[in-house]
Formats: C-alpha cells, sequence, structure tokens
C-alpha cells in the first residue's frame, strides 16, 4: 500500500523535454516511481527559467522557477553540454533507458544529431515517445507552436471566451493545451509499454499536441459531423450553436457560482423553488403557472433576474452546501488559494508536502497524483536542483550498468 | 431482440480484436462522458469492452439531439429518442460491445456477476454507493476473480464530506480552480466552453488503467482505483498553485489573470488577434528578440515594428497595448490561415483559431495524420470520428465498428462468453431482463 510498483521503479526513462508537454509526460512516470533522468544543457532546461519563481521574481534563478517544480516532481537532473561535446554521453544514457521522451521537431532532431531509427536498431526495445506541436510527419511537422498557438490550430479555443464577441477567444490558463497532449502522450507510452511486455520490442509513439487538442473538444467536433452546426462561444459555459442563458452569478462575498438552470428538469426546478422559498426570496415563482414548462421558457428573464437577486445576497461557500445539498450541480468559482482550503481535498489527503531544493531545507504542497491504486502509490517528489546527480548517473553508466531508482 | 438483428449487418459481428490490448476483457458499467471516453481508449487498442446499459434509463449520450439534419442545444434532451441515433454516443462507444442488463432484479444481477467474473476489469462511473448498493464491491469481485482490476471514476473521489455532490464539465473546472484562473483580469471568469474536465479525467482515468494493466501483466496483483476529477484538476492548475503554496501568493488579486497575454515567460506580441471576416482571429506567439526580428520581417518590418519601443521584450511587455493595436490592424487585413503561414514560414508561433469545419476541411496537418476517422453506423450512417492523437510503429487502433445498438451484442455475450443456451437467452429477454 505504501510503496510504488516495481514495475515502475524498474523503469528508466530518459527525457529530453523542454517544453512543458514532454515534461509532464516525465513527471507522470517519476510520480508512479520510475527513474526519469532529466537531461538539461549548462544554463538549465528552458522551464527553469520560467517564472513564478520561489521568493519572487527578483530572484530568477535556475533552481527557484515553480514553473519547473511543477512539471519536474521527482526527477533526477543530469547536465550535459549540448554541442556535440554532450553528445556520447546522451547517446550512452539513452542506450541504458527503456524510454526516451523528446520534445523536438524534426528539424531539431536533425539539429542534435537525435536518429530515431538508429537508436533503435541499437536498443530494440527502447520506447520513444516523440511529443511533438504537429507529430514528426505531415506538412506542419516542422510548424512552431506554443499553449496558446496549439489550442488556437486545434480549435478548442474558438470554444473560449466571452458572450462579447468583439473580445477574442481567451486562452484558458494553466497550459492546458500541453497538458491534454500530455496526458494522451502518457497513456500511449503505457500501451507502447504493455506491447513490450508481450512482444520484447520496443516502438515509437509519434504523438502530436494538435492532434491531441483536435479530438478533445468534447461536443465541438460532434456538432459538426452531425448536424453540421458550429459552437459559439459563451461566457464560462459550453460553446453551442444556439444561445444559453448566463450560468455564472455574484455572490454577497464577491465569490461567483456556477449554476446552469436546465429549464425543463422539473426536478431542478423544485429543488430551486423551494430553495429561493425557504429564504422567502421565490417572488411569483411558487405560483402554479411556473409549473408549464413553456410559460417557464417565456419568463426565463424573469427567472433569471430572481436566481441573481438570490445569490447576491448568499455568502459563495454556503450556496454550494445548500445547492448541493439539494441536488443541484452548483458549484463555487474558486481560486486555488480557496481550493488550498478545501475540507474535502484535506480530508483525502489529496496536498502532499514536497521537499523543496532549496538552500534551506522546507517543504510546500504540491497537489498529490490524480489517481489512488490500492495495490502501489503515485505521489510526488523533490524536484532536482541543476545537475545535481550528473556525476552520480554517469558513474552508474561506467559502472555496472545497474539500475537506481529515483530519489526517494 | 428482433429489431437488432434485423438491422445487424455480417461485420459488425464480433470477432477477436487486434492491438496491444487484445484478449483483455472489461465489463464496463461506465455511462455518460467521462466513463465513457475513458473505456474507449482501451476499445480502440484491442479490449474487448462490454458496455453494460439499462433499457429502461438509458445512458445520456444516447439522448442528447445531437442528430444528422437538427440543430439543437446540448440541455435539450429529446423526450422520445431513438436511443440508435445520438451522434455523441456513437462518438464515445465506438469499437465496445453493448449489452442490456436489468440489474434491479436477481437474474439481471447474475449476469453481471457472471461476466465479471470472466473480466480483466470491471468500470464505473455512477454515483458514489450505486455498486455498493448492488454489493458490486472490490472485495466481492476478487473472490469471483482474484486478480481483477476495477477502476472507478467520480467527481469527487469515493470519500470525504462531499463524495455525494453532482458533478460535470463545468461544476468540477469551477471547484478545482481552472475556472478562475481564466479570463480577462477585472471581470468575471470567461472560463471554459466546454467539458474540458470531462477528457482531461476520462484521459487520466484511462492512463490508470493502463497502469494497473501494466503492473498486473508483470506482478500478477490487480487493483482498485479511484479517480477524482476535482483532484485531477487541481494537479492542472499548473505553477499558479504552487505560488501559493510557496510564495503565499494569493490569485484574487488586481491583474489576475492575464487573459491571452503571458506573464511567464513574457512574450509579446502574444494573443489573438482579428482576421479578416467577422468573427474570425489568428493567434501569435513571440517570445524573445529572435522571435521578433523574423516577425518583423515576415510582415514587411513597417515604420511601426521598428519604433524603438518595441525593440526589446522587455519594452514590447510595457507598450502590448499600442503593440496589439499594432499587430491587429495588420492581421485583421488577412485570411487567418495567410497569416499562420506566412508567419510559420518565417518561422513564428501563429496559428488560426480553427472551428470544427477548418479542422475537418481545412487543415492539411490533420489530413496527413489521418486524425479523424469514418465508420459506418447502421442508424446513423457513415460518421467522422476522433482517433487518437498519435501514430505507433507497432500498434494501431483497431477501429473495427461504431458504437452498439442497443443491446447489440447481447446474443454474443450471454450466448458465447456466458456460455447462455439460446432459450435462455429468449427466457430473459421476454422477461425484460436483458
Amino acid at each position: 500500500m505504501v510503496a510504488h510498483s516495481p514495475v515502475f521503479t524498474a523503469l528508466r526513462v530518459v527525457e529530453l523535454a523542454d517544453d512543458p508537454g514532454g515534461e509532464q509526460v516525465g513527471k507522470l512516470l517519476a510520480d508512479l516511481g520510475a527513474d526519469v533522468i532529466k537531461v538539461e544543457p549548462p544554463g538549465g532546461a528552458a522551464s527553469r527559467a520560467v517564472g513564478p519563481f520561489a521568493d519572487g521574481d527578483s530572484a530568477a534563478i535556475a533552481d527557484r522557477s515553480l514553473t519547473y517544480w511543477t512539471y519536474n516532481t521527482g526527477k533526477r537532473s543530469v547536465v550535459l553540454d549540448d554541442s556535440a561535446a554532450g553528445r556520447p554521453d546522451r547517446d550512452r544514457l539513452i542506450a541504458a533507458a527503456d524510454v526516451l521522451i523528446s520534445t523536438a521537431r524534426p528539424a531539431e532532431l536533425a539539429e542534435r544529431g537525435l536518429d530515431f531509427a538508429a537508436l533503435m536498431r541499437a536498443s530494440p526495445r527502447l520506447i520513444i515517445l516523440s511529443l511533438t506541436p504537429f507529430g514528426l510527419t505531415g506538412p506542419h511537422a516542422d510548424y512552431r507552436s506554443s499553449d496558446l498557438v496549439g489550442l488556437a490550430a486545434g480549435g478548442l479555443l474558438n470554444s473560449c471566451g466571452y458572450d462579447d464577441h468583439s473580445i477574442p477567444p481567451i486562452r484558458p490558463g494553466g497550459n492546458q493545451g500541453y497538458m491534454t497532449a500530455a496526458t494522451l502522450a502518457h497513456c500511449g507510452l503505457l500501451l507502447a509499454l504493455i506491447e513490450r511486455a508481450k512482444s520484447g520490442q520496443g516502438q515509437l509513439v509519434d504523438a502530436s499536441m494538435h492532434e491531441a487538442i483536435a479530438v478533445s473538444g468534447e461536443l465541438a467536433n460532434p456538432y459538426w459531423f452531425y448536424p453540421r452546426a458550429l459552437v459559439r462561444r459563451q461566457t464560462a459555459r459550453h460553446a453551442q450553436p444556439v444561445p444559453s442563458q448566463p450560468a455564472l452569478f455574484e455572490c454577497s462575498d464577491g465569490v461567483w457560482v456556477y449554476f446552469a438552470l436546465i429549464l425543463s428538469d422539473r426536478r431542478a426546478w423544485a429543488a430551486l423553488v423551494s430553495w429561493l422559498d425557504d429564504r422567502d426570496m421565490a417572488a411569483d415563482l411558487t405560483e402554479p403557472k411556473y409549473l408549464d414548462l413553456e410559460f417557464r421558457q417565456r419568463e426565463f428573464a424573469h427567472v433569471q433576474e430572481v436566481i441573481e437577486a438570490f445569490f447576491l445576497v448568499q455568502d459563495s461557500t454556503a450556496a454550494y452546501q445548500d445547492g448541493q445539498g439539494r441536488g443541484l450541480p452548483i458549484a463555487p468559482v474558486r481560486a486555488p488559494e480557496e481550493v488550498l482550503q478545501d475540507e474535502h481535498l484535506r480530508e483525502r489527503e489529496f496536498f502532499v508536502p514536497v521537499q523543496l531544493p532549496a538552500d534551506k531545507p522546507r517543504t510546500a504542497e504540491f497537489p498529490g497524483s490524480p489517481y489512488r491504486f490500492s495495490a502501489f502509490i503515485a505521489r510526488p517528489r523533490s524536484p532536482a536542483r541543476l545537475g545535481a546527480d550528473t556525476s552520480r548517473v554517469l558513474a552508474e553508466l561506467d559502472g555496472d550498468g545497474s539500475h537506481h531508482g529515483g530519489q526517494a | 431482440m428482433s429489431l437488432e438483428l434485423a438491422t445487424t449487418a455480417v461485420d459488425r459481428v464480433p470477432r477477436a480484436r487486434t492491438g496491444p490490448l487484445a484478449g483483455i476483457r472489461v465489463a464496463d458499467f461506465c455511462w455518460m462522458g467521462v466513463g465513457s471516453v475513458a473505456t474507449r481508449l482501451l476499445a480502440d487498442y484491442g479490449a474487448e469492452v462490454i458496455k453494460i446499459e439499462n433499457r429502461k434509463r438509458l445512458d445520456t449520450p444516447r439522448k442528447l439531439p445531437i442528430y444528422r439534419g437538427v440543430i439543437r442545444a446540448y440541455g435539450e434532451e429529446d423526450t422520445d429518442p431513438d436511443p440508435n441515433k445520438g451522434g455523441l454516443f456513437n462518438n464515445y462507444c465506438r469499437n465496445k460491445l453493448g449489452v442490456t442488463i436489468d440489474m434491479s432484479v436477481p437474474a439481471g444481477h447474475e449476469l453481471a456477476v457472471e461476466l465479471i467474473r470472466r473480466s480483466d476489469l470491471v468500470t464505473e462511473n455512477f454515483a458514489p454507493g450505486v455498486m455498493e448498493r448492488w454489493g458490486l464491491t472490490y472485495d466481492f469481485m476478487r473472490t469471483l476473480r482474484p486478480q481483477v482490476i476495477y477502476g472507478r471514476m467520480s467527481g469527487f473521489g469515493h470519500s470525504g464530506p462531499n463524495a455525494h455532490y453532482r458533478s460535470y464539465g463545468p461544476v468540477v473546472q469551477a471547484v478545482s480552480g481552472l475556472t478562475f484562473i481564466s479570463g480577462l483580469p477585472g471581470r468575471e471568469p470567461s472560463g471554459w466552453g466546454l467539458s474540458y474536465m470531462d477528457n482531461q479525467a476520462a484521459y487520466y482515468a484511462s492512463a490508470a488503467l493502463l497502469t494497473a494493466i501494466l503492473h498486473c501483466q508483470q506482478t500478477g496483483e490487480g487493483s482498485e482505483v479511484d479517480l477524482s476529477a476535482v483532484e485531477t484538476g487541481v494537479g492542472l492548475i499548473g505553477a499558479d498553485l504552487l505560488d501559493v503554496t510557496v510564495n503565499a501568493q494569493a490569485t484574487r488579486r488586481d491583474g489576475y489573470p492575464t487573459g491571452n497575454r503571458l506573464q511567464h515567460p513574457h512574450a509579446a506580441p502574444h494573443g489573438v488577434y482579428p482576421a479578416l471576416g467577422e468573427d474570425t482571429w489568428v493567434a501569435i506567439a513571440v517570445f524573445g528578440d529572435v522571435d521578433w526580428d523574423r516577425f518583423v520581417a515576415a510582415v514587411g518590418s513597417p515604420a511601426w515594428a521598428l519604433d524603438p519601443r518595441f525593440a526589446t521584450q522587455q519594452s514590447r511587455c510595457e507598450h502590448q497595448d499600442d503593440l496589439d493595436a499594432q499587430v491587429a490592424q495588420w492581421t485583421r487585413q488577412r485570411d487567418k490561415h495567410e497569416t499562420m503561414r506566412l508567419l510559420q514560414a518565417a518561422g513564428v508561433a501563429a496559428a488560426a483559431v480553427q472551428n470544427s469545419q477548418d479542422l475537418t476541411d481545412n487543415d492539411p496537418q490533420i489530413a496527413a495524420r489521418g486524425t479523424f476517422f469514418e465508420l459506418d453506423h447502421p442508424v446513423i450512417g457513415p460518421a467522422l470520428f476522433e482517433g487518437t492523437p498519435m501514430t505507433m510503429s507497432r500498434s494501431e487502433p483497431d477501429n473495427w465498428r461504431s458504437a452498439p445498438l442497443l443491446g447489440e451484442d447481447n446474443d454474443y455475450v450471454f450466448g458465447e462468453v456466458l456460455g447462455l443456451s439460446p432459450e435462455r437467452l429468449v427466457q430473459l429477454s421476454e422477461a425484460g431482463v436483458i
């Protein structure tokens, strides 16, 4: 119950990733116990230069990037010269690995002297996970990308923004284009590991952020594939081919709640009216004429006003508990600092203390693993200081070649 | 039964599957979005996923009016749906087998137990408590099959004070912080125009099931898996969460979030700009001075671009309002794809904000990679499907069939897998058990 799976602790991964997508796949493996060796250039991976930084942006140094820490828990850090001088060690590391994670586009592979076919010929059990912006093949294989650009190209951005269409589509936060690509690429890698256990053969998994986003629009593609309708963005609620009612309501504490009333749902209507009535704020909604769906639909602007007035005098946390207690799918729009205080997450011990690679011993809470297994654990471990494991990892290569687990 | 038999073409008859998961059987109680998408990946790669449905309570995607030729909002359920007409169900349940079981009667419960006995995985995403009510706990399942993998997916997980709270994508996104971190400063969040977390929770659940399969394959040990969509969402907030835990920096502050502008790292221009045509946009991301020089050359080195205020990354960020106005002046005269091609040719990250029509009809990369594929369906006809976003050199998805008609595979599963006689099948059907 308290140990990693031996299948993952035996897994040796070399990560050549310089975007959050590839780094996140390495993190997911490291959290399961895999020995993930992150190869970085002398100045550190690109993410080490991305803020925010521990102790503020004025402390912008490689070992204080919260972006790096987010996507690189539990890995070992090895610094190798990124010119040709570092390549022999890099290639020896890859030859001794089960998995190589790469985010380089075809042109970058050529520049860096990485030849996947040759690596796989030399190590038939090697699995290469290539996660690139557009995939290794096709006319856009060398197109550049970013989280914003990826979300735009893949269609997800088209669904996100405000009712006011003079405002452009708005990118949701948190590198979700890369995160979508990472989760699906992780699945591809796991499939390849399952296949290798049967065949003894590795393979190349060529995953593409563009495709990952293009298949993750939820309703957008089915609406095009079937009724040939295009969805249009709406504020914080589903993009639809036809407009729907606003679903954000402001509460007395200034926090918004999300509540999408489905007028045709009689049970939800009854629960809402009884809630309003218990607070003496139902106005005329208790009148029998509102039991008629068409009447409710005709009067929807009025219904919406009554709900707006109601939430304006509710505390968001109380509204969450009361509404959910009445079976209504309602939720406060929580800021991250409020998420950290959530009693439900606290009781489940979701957040876990992680030792920070800081000068003074210090821990901070990180989000735990989203899946829990009865047979083994997955949880984040300390991110590494730049180059912390270089000499040890290279010594292992020169030694008996036996695998060492990641840091405890 | 007779209706299904009449419409079942020969090529829809279950056959041995190919792919890395061939030989793995899943008793799949999943419904709605998250569960169905999670087990879809298993079905794509060869697992025999047997979707267990209830004729008295149809899976919602069977009822949502995403039909050929009819445009209706997502919330408008069809009051008298043809359960075999729904496009969303077809999209979620391709490559799966479909059976119907009335779990409320003993004979139905017994069928489920026998199916679990012959399955490597059991999956579900009901409200917490439903499987327990049926006595289908992990401990009980292990008496049927010691190595069973039991995958559970829910909004809040199966413990804790809010485990019973109702959730769907927008609720998960709000509670987990992902809505708050998305929008322009100084106004309500724009959040998400989709159930993003339905997808991500499903993908994480797929990964969790594959992880448990890999563990079992090499150790012989099964596992119970509990996946919470909310916890998955919190794990995706990113560095802003550590800014709270490490720096005590609250996000409920002026100027946060920053919309399409990027703070970490600084980048400018970085935004979504108007293109030729109403409500048509192009995204551009310029990260440093090398990018900027390429951008300036690509737009033809106009005088405004040579303004000293735009000479360095820091200065471009400080004058971003003026910079964005100039960039918008340039982009609005051009087709969104033309801008993308021109800037990409110069080595600048840029893309048209594409809609589903663009992806389907006007995206040479999607076409070359074969991301979308077609399968026929007896009621719906040929339809496009969203494939898996990767190409594997040794393993291909086995896209053998569109989604099952309601109860389409009762004969195969109950007859051939469980070994019931044709007479018994008729009895069960007439009694409404299947």
